[in-house]
């Protein structure tokens, strides 16, 4: 026979009770949506700042063909007073092909000779002192009346707004995710109680203060909620890592953006790491405020 | 209360559950320190009721009950604790915890009193030997009879050395050597001073304990 004496004494609380177990896999699940929602809003936000600033990095200056133009003369025209322009870093012609490969998904294969295809001129500009557009524009239009500019402005918005939209959404679902896991937790947590209602009783009816029925339940509970919270961001940081593997070296901005969950810059990784650590924490504090109050409840009930 | 005082003064007392009818009426009772006695009757009569009276868990619907000098009715909730650890109460379903073992359930009472198990072990091992368990003391309560459930259940009660003992069927799951042996236990606390009252319907323990019987008959207390 063991000797009773010189074992730790067991919670006065049963851990292993059913409506206690029943506690601890909602936690998890619960935990575990709000990581993925977590994720899904750092993913969304990585993945648009990724395209934008793709789309701001370039802007493509588009001559038009028309007869008794001399194209060549044109392009380099175009070519002088863009590398001239303050804010552009870099300014390419793109050879004739380029322009037909962008038509192919409209028109197949076409012989380049036969269509009055426009000629590209890529220009890489400093994203952070931009050249003037309106000028660059004004000037184009003045000395190669059949250039135009395209600053990819109105793709840059759109996506913004794309990118918004996700975001809200994101944030919408972590919500309803945050506040599904609150209700739930709650009436776990009331469950837990009401099957440690017979405990409470003898222990008060033994004479335990309150304050040592407490101190028993917060433990119960705070072990549940950390393991439980901390299972949810495990299971959470495995399915980044998933996503990661998947991604593999695709260079897409989705891809990246999963890379980046698990390798983001410094700071990203901080306010990242920071939100996921917050999820066990709070569904620990939410369990522990519950159970408080529904004991504090029970107690003011017994005579 | 002084030491002399009444240990449970229960003057003109009624009880009744909500809105039903008086379980107990007009209930007078004065035990002092080391009394004993034995609360007779039949199924229904009120024993349990009144115990649960006296153990604190319910509060008269009129009349007084002091306990220690102490009417119940005014007590406020952070003195119940301290009252109630004066009490050793032998429940008629035992209320063990299945979830602990029987060491740590007849330990419990002092565990809630803040006591660490180096300073009981020893003398709860000494009382679940007395009452014939210490062979199962790491045992859970769902893995014992009836009889060694009573035998955990009064263990817990007097393991506080309480000055009232409150029993409610304490020898009614025990064969008669055990109950014999349990009765001791209990009259020894009676003879260091600590006031009795037990439930039962079992004639032979109260001749055997040569105690004063109180018989209840439908809410009411007569002197047996």
């Amino acid at each position: 026979m063991l000797d009773p004496a010189l074992e730790k004494p067991s919670p006065v609380f049963p851990h292993g009770a059913a409506p206690l177990r029943s506690l601890t896999i909602t936690m998890a699940v619960m935990c575990y949506l709000a990581c993925l929602a977590i994720g899904a809003l750092v993913l969304i936000n990585q993945a648009a700042s990724a395209w934008t600033q793709g789309i701001s990095r370039e802007v493509t200056v588009q001559i038009r063909q028309r007869s008794g133009a001399d194209m060549e003369q044109e392009l380099a025209q175009a070519l002088t007073i863009l590398k001239a322009a303050p804010g552009v870093v870099a300014a390419e012609a793109l050879d004739k092909s380029a322009g037909a490969k962008l038509l192919e998904p409209w028109l197949g294969k076409v012989p380049l000779d036969e269509l009055p295809v426009p000629r590209l001129i890529r220009v890489t500009i400093n994203e952070t002192s931009p050249p003037d557009y309106k000028a660059l524009e004004k000037q184009l239009a003045k000395q190669v009346p059949d250039a135009s500019l395209d600053t990819h402005r109105r793709w840059q918005a759109e996506l913004s707004r794309m990118a918004h939209a996700l975001s809200l959404l994101a944030v919408f679902v972590l919500g309803l995710i945050s506040l599904a896991s609150v209700m739930l937790v709650v009436f776990a947590a009331r469950a837990v109680l009401e099957s440690n209602r017979g405990t409470v009783e003898v222990l008060a009816l033994m004479g335990a203060q309150n304050k040592f029925i407490s101190r028993q339940n917060d433990r119960q509970f705070l072990a549940t909620g950390l393991i439980a919270g901390f299972a949810g961001l495990i299971a959470g940081l495995i399915t980044f890592a998933g996503l990661f593997y998947l991604g593999g070296s695709s260079t897409d901005a989705m891809a990246e953006a999963g890379r980046s969950l698990v390798f983001a810059p410094a700071a990203v990784e901080l306010r990242v790491g920071a939100a996921l650590v917050l999820v066990p924490i709070a569904a620990t504090l939410i369990a522990l405020w519950t159970s408080r109050i529904t004991l504090s409840r029970m107690l003011r009930s017994m005579p | 209360m002084s030491e002399g005082g009444n240990v449970i003064e229960l003057q003109s007392v009624a009880l009744r559950y909500g809105t039903g009818p008086e379980i107990l009426r007009d209930v007078n009772l004065t035990l002092q320190r080391g009394d004993l006695r034995f609360l007779t009757g039949a199924s229904g009569a009120g024993k349990s009721s009144l115990l649960r009276l006296l153990f604190l868990a319910l509060k008269p619907s009129r009349g007084n009950a002091l306990l220690f000098g102490r009417n119940v009715n005014n007590l406020a909730i952070s003195e119940l604790p301290l009252l109630r650890r004066r009490l050793g109460v032998v429940f008629q379903d035992f209320r063990l915890l299945d979830h602990l073992s029987i060491f740590e359930n007849v330990a419990l009472p002092l565990r809630a009193m803040g006591q660490k198990p180096a300073a009981y072990s020893h003398d709860v091992l000494d009382l679940l030997d007395w009452v014939g368990l210490k062979g199962r003391a790491t045992d859970r309560p769902d893995t014992l009879s009836g009889g060694e459930k009573q035998r955990a259940a009064i263990a817990r009660a007097v393991v506080t050395k309480p000055d009232l003992i409150l029993a409610d069927e304490p020898t009614g799951n025990v064969d008669p050597a055990m109950g014999k042996r349990l009765l001791r236990l209990i009259l020894e606390l009676n003879r260091q001073g600590t006031t009795v009252l037990l439930a039962t319907h079992d004639e032979q323990l109260i001749q055997q304990a040569h105690g004063k019987a109180l018989h209840l008959e439908s809410g009411s207390l007569k002197a047996a």
